[in-house]
């Protein structure tokens, strides 16, 4: 299905669809978004930020904005046929927001047609960076609101749940993508087979399951292949409190080209700052009230990084 | 890990300067610590020991540098005599005769000193598979899908390739009807 999409981008296309994902929720995924909007829109870039956390948008608050009037549930259910419309500006300059705010139910069990409705709109609109905030969890909505994106970010934080979570939310979107590109039966009962998660044995990870299509059907091999090397999740390690911490993000990398043999890359490391939740408790974008906080600095640090387009290497 | 050079259980380059080695040594011992996040989700705690020791291992020789000497060397050597390493250093599999039988894997496992009870602990499947798959049972066994799975698992534990196992092994199952 997200092949489809191109033929329904007009020329006025955003340049760049962003994601961040986390697969775990409460770990400042929404703050770090609405961070990284602001920083990219201080950068001279036209951002708009979507919160696509369709069943908890909180980005406004994180912006320090009032619950908008308006929201995608407005483009979701037609009550605004263009996006944009659904679109409010912020207090920043360059920075805007579609809320997800509003009619939580109806957003959250969003139907298929209305999902492709709303992906294809999202590529017009006209800005240089669309950012979303997806929701937790590895539901088929979120992960093809990922999987649709340019840039796939990934906020973990420096424990071993969010760590678990962050890595079945990639091997989800991955199998998800091989899914989408796999046109041969025989290769397509293989991906059910490995993505049944009552069966672990045989095909546990992406190395192994395109090892059994080469097997048995080499000519769906391919385009699989190809799909495994473009998927480039970036992690963005939060709350990190020392050294330590700051060492996870290479070693998530590791840990994945080894054992999942996906090629990850490292975006950063958010340093823990009470400046953050102080501004969060008082409805304020953080990086905003203190710029020069140890936070706001690692976000600026990501933002440029990112906006050079490789992903920061990782240096040993 | 066992078919990995000492370089390759370190992920670095042949001309890693020592720096470059320590380095690479401290983020590895970081990636299977036990207090760690990084692999806690993907590895047990006996591959995460398994993983460290190899790692220090690897350490041990290439910080040295007359045992690194002696490595290269012996890695040189061993690449002109008989062709049995790749360019990178990784040795060639070893070969069974093919297709295999389940005697030959046996014997072969056996040989190596390892049991069919570890390598049902490393890859979380049924000891009795594995006993199916050494006698030659193949009433017992499942489909061929899965069939192919267990031996990959098998192969590596005891050090053969385990596409190329795989592959020879299930070539002898009888075609069944689906």
């Amino acid at each position: 299905m997200s092949n489809a999409l191109p033929a329904l981008v007009p020329r006025t296309a955003s340049r760049q669809m962003w994601s961040v994902g986390g697969g775990k929720g409460g770990i400042g995924k929404s703050v770090i978004t609405a961070a990284l909007g602001w920083q990219l829109a201080r950068l001279g870039k036209r951002v708009v930020l979507v919160d696509a956390d369709l069943g908890g948008a909180n980005l406004h608050t994180c912006l320090g904005v009032p619950a908008p009037q308006r929201s995608l549930a407005d483009f979701v259910t037609r009550r605004v046929e263009r996006i944009e419309q659904a679109a409010v500006e912020t207090n920043f300059p360059r920075l805007r927001l579609i809320s997800g705010a509003a009619d939580l139910l109806t957003a959250a069990n969003i139907k298929h047609q209305q999902k492709v409705r709303l992906l294809s709109h999202l590529r017009t609109i006209d800005a240089d960076i669309v950012l979303m905030d997806l929701g937790a969890g590895t539901s088929f909505n979120i992960l093809d609101f990922f999987l649709m994106s340019d840039v796939n970010l990934l906020v973990i934080v420096p424990e071993p749940t969010s760590v678990e979570n962050g890595y079945r939310f990639i091997k989800s979107a991955l199998f998800r993508r091989l899914r989408s590109v796999c046109e041969d039966t025989e290769a397509q009962e293989i991906l059910d087979f490995a993505m049944d998660p009552s069966n672990l044995r045989g095909i546990r990870t992406p190395v192994e399951l395109l090892s059994a299509v080469e097997n048995d059907c080499p000519d769906a091999l391919p385009p699989l292949k190809a799909a495994l090397a473009a998927f480039r999740p970036r992690f963005i390690v939060n709350q990190v409190r020392g050294p330590a911490d700051a060492a996870i993000g290479p070693q998530l990398v590791t840990a994945c080209a080894r054992h999942l043999g996906i090629r990850a890359s490292h975006a950063g490391s958010v340093y823990h700052d009470d400046a953050v939740w102080q501004a969060v408790r008082q409805k304020r974008l953080f990086a905003a009230e203190d710029p020069d906080g140890m936070a706001a600095q690692s976000i600026r640090q990501i933002a440029r990084g990112l906006l050079q387009g490789e992903p920061m290497k990782f240096d040993w | 890990m066992a078919e990995l050079t000492h370089y390759e259980a370190l992920d670095v380059a042949r001309g890693a300067t020592p720096d470059d080695i320590r380095k690479a040594y401290e983020h590895g011992l970081a990636v299977y610590d036990e207090a760690g996040v990084a692999t806690y989700s993907l590895l047990d705690g006996d591959q995460r020991r398994a993983a460290r020791k190899r790692i220090e291992e690897a350490y041990r020789i290439l910080s040295d540098p007359a045992l690194r000497a002696a490595y290269d060397e012996q890695m040189t050597l061993a690449r002109a005599a008989s062709g049995a390493v790749d360019a990178s250093g990784r040795p060639h599999p070893i070969k069974l005769p093919d297709p295999v039988t389940g005697a030959d894997l046996k014997r072969f496992r056996e040989s190596r000193g390892v049991t069919l009870a570890r390598i049902a602990a490393e890859s979380k499947v049924g000891q009795r598979t594995f006993e199916d798959i050494e006698g030659d049972r193949f009433n017992r066994l499942p489909a061929v899908v899965y069939v192919r799975g267990f031996l990959r698992e098998y192969a590596r534990a005891v050090g053969l390739d385990p596409v190329a196992t795989a592959e020879s092994f299930v070539a002898r199952l009888p075609r069944r009807s689906p």
